[in-house]
């Protein structure tokens, strides 16, 4: 295939960002359009060359029609865009109903949403899957920061096991991500900067002490509240087609959240963390988009890349 | 964008099920197609004919099958659905009466005439 045409087909390509089989075959598709109009403009007359630029002229913009394309497949059905919000759905509940007092109710829905995570990674990694993986990295953190509690002789294991496969694990998965589509990994990050907002709010110095759980009991109606403002604006970024329509949607919901917080939890946040809150969202939605390039040209995913993605 | 473009965009959707009723086709030929039967009316960017398709398979309205040409090379053809032949139904009754109202108002004369 000349040159023109690869490019072509490789720009339109890098605007599709759909399901590795459904890219396949709308490029297949493409090509096979391609392959009739030059033969066709080449029955005109049309030196080799001629008939390809003809072609590309034709079809219009390979970034345009990729967008575009995208725009077709890119709204979800609304089982997915409950799908996609149900771990959200599941803390809002928690903290609403106030089952998180409980050990039984946290340690259940933790394991519902890692199994469910582990699942769907294994399986398709399909869309719905980013907001169930972003919860499961929670337990896998709290369980690296507890092990600085550990008696002085066994702190090597952090050091020689645990850390670096977590780091391994993490990364690997953010590349991955990235390479289906870096937005995945702002959908799966997004609660993040609210986790840690409110995190911090109820006072948490190392001990979960009577205090800070007095002050989480009174939020845990509002904690509640900002995750539902996370799932209603998951729920319209599956529904809606508009990539950046998208992005905005779940910018907003995350910025809801850290309002909420900022709100309820008044005189215990100053001013710096609620500006590295605002910088962290930001850097949920810039960094990914960024990293993209370094990622899919394999600069980076080479290092984590084992196998291609279903 | 031109007042033609902006008319095949609104009516893509009806046009590509039409056709598609008629006779199973692929890509390409629907762009032939759509410019020989209309005189050369219908001609646009044919990058955009894709989107139009993918979204007619999304919503069930059509279905894509890839099939082999006589001469081997295989092509994705397009079938019309018992959904797309419904939809097709609803959108040319609307589109009898669009004309019917525009009829009425812009060639008020002929309409008279051929009561």
């Amino acid at each position: 295939m000349s040159t023109g045409i690869d490019e072509y087909l490789h720009n339109v390509k890098s605007s599709l960002r759909l399901e590795a089989p459904d890219e396949a075959e709308v490029i297949r598709e493409l090509a096979t359009h391609i392959e009739d109009e030059v033969k066709e403009l080449k029955g005109t007359g049309l030196r080799d060359d001629e008939a390809v630029s003809a072609c590309i002229r034709l079809l219009g913009s390979a970034k345009s029609v990729g967008r575009k394309i995208y725009e077709a497949h890119s709204q979800g059905t609304w089982q997915q865009a409950l799908l996609t919000s149900l771990p959200h759905l599941l803390f809002a509940l928690l903290f609403i109903l106030n089952w998180w007092r409980g050990l039984t109710a946290v340690l259940i829905l933790l394991i519902g949403i890692m199994s469910t995570a582990v699942y769907g990674w294994w399986h398709r990694k399909s869309g719905w899957l980013f907001p169930w993986i972003g919860y499961s990295l929670l337990p896998v953190i709290i369980a690296g920061l507890s092990l600085i509690y550990l008696p002085t002789g066994l702190t090597w294991i952090a050091f020689i096991v645990y850390i670096p496969l977590t780091l391994w694990l993490i990364l690997r998965v953010i590349t991955q991500t990235i390479k289906k589509d870096w937005l995945y990994l702002s959908l799966m990050l997004l609660p993040m900067p609210a986790i840690i907002g409110w995190f911090v709010a109820a006072d948490w110095q190392g001990n979960f002490n009577a205090e800070a759980e007095a002050r989480l009991y009174y939020d845990a109606p509002w904690i509640g509240v900002s995750f539902l403002a996370l799932a209603f604006g998951v729920v319209t970024f599956v529904r809606i087609r508009r990539r950046w329509l998208k992005i905005s949607v779940l910018f907003m919901s995350g910025a809801i959240a850290l309002t909420f917080i900022s709100s309820y939890a008044r005189g215990r946040l100053d001013f710096i963390v609620l500006l590295l809150l605002i910088l962290f969202l930001v850097s949920i939605f810039l960094v990914p988009a960024l990293l993209e390039n370094g990622v899919k040209t394999g600069r980076w995913g080479k290092y984590f890349e084992h196998r291609p993605m279903s | 964008m031109s007042e033609r473009h902006e008319l095949i965009k609104s009516n893509i959707d009806s046009l590509l099920l039409c056709l598609i009723s008629g006779q199973p086709m692929y890509g390409y030929q629907i762009i032939k197609e759509l410019k020989d039967r209309s005189r050369g009316y219908f001609s646009f960017k044919e990058g955009t004919l894709y989107p139009a398709l993918h979204r007619l398979e999304k919503s069930g309205l059509i279905e894509g099958k890839w099939q082999a040409l006589p001469s081997g090379q295989q092509r994705k053809y397009y079938y019309i659905t018992e959904k797309g032949y419904a939809s097709l139904a609803l959108q040319r009754s609307s589109w009898r009466e669009f004309l019917n109202a525009m009829n009425l108002i812009i060639r008020p004369e002929e309409v008279r005439d051929s009561i």
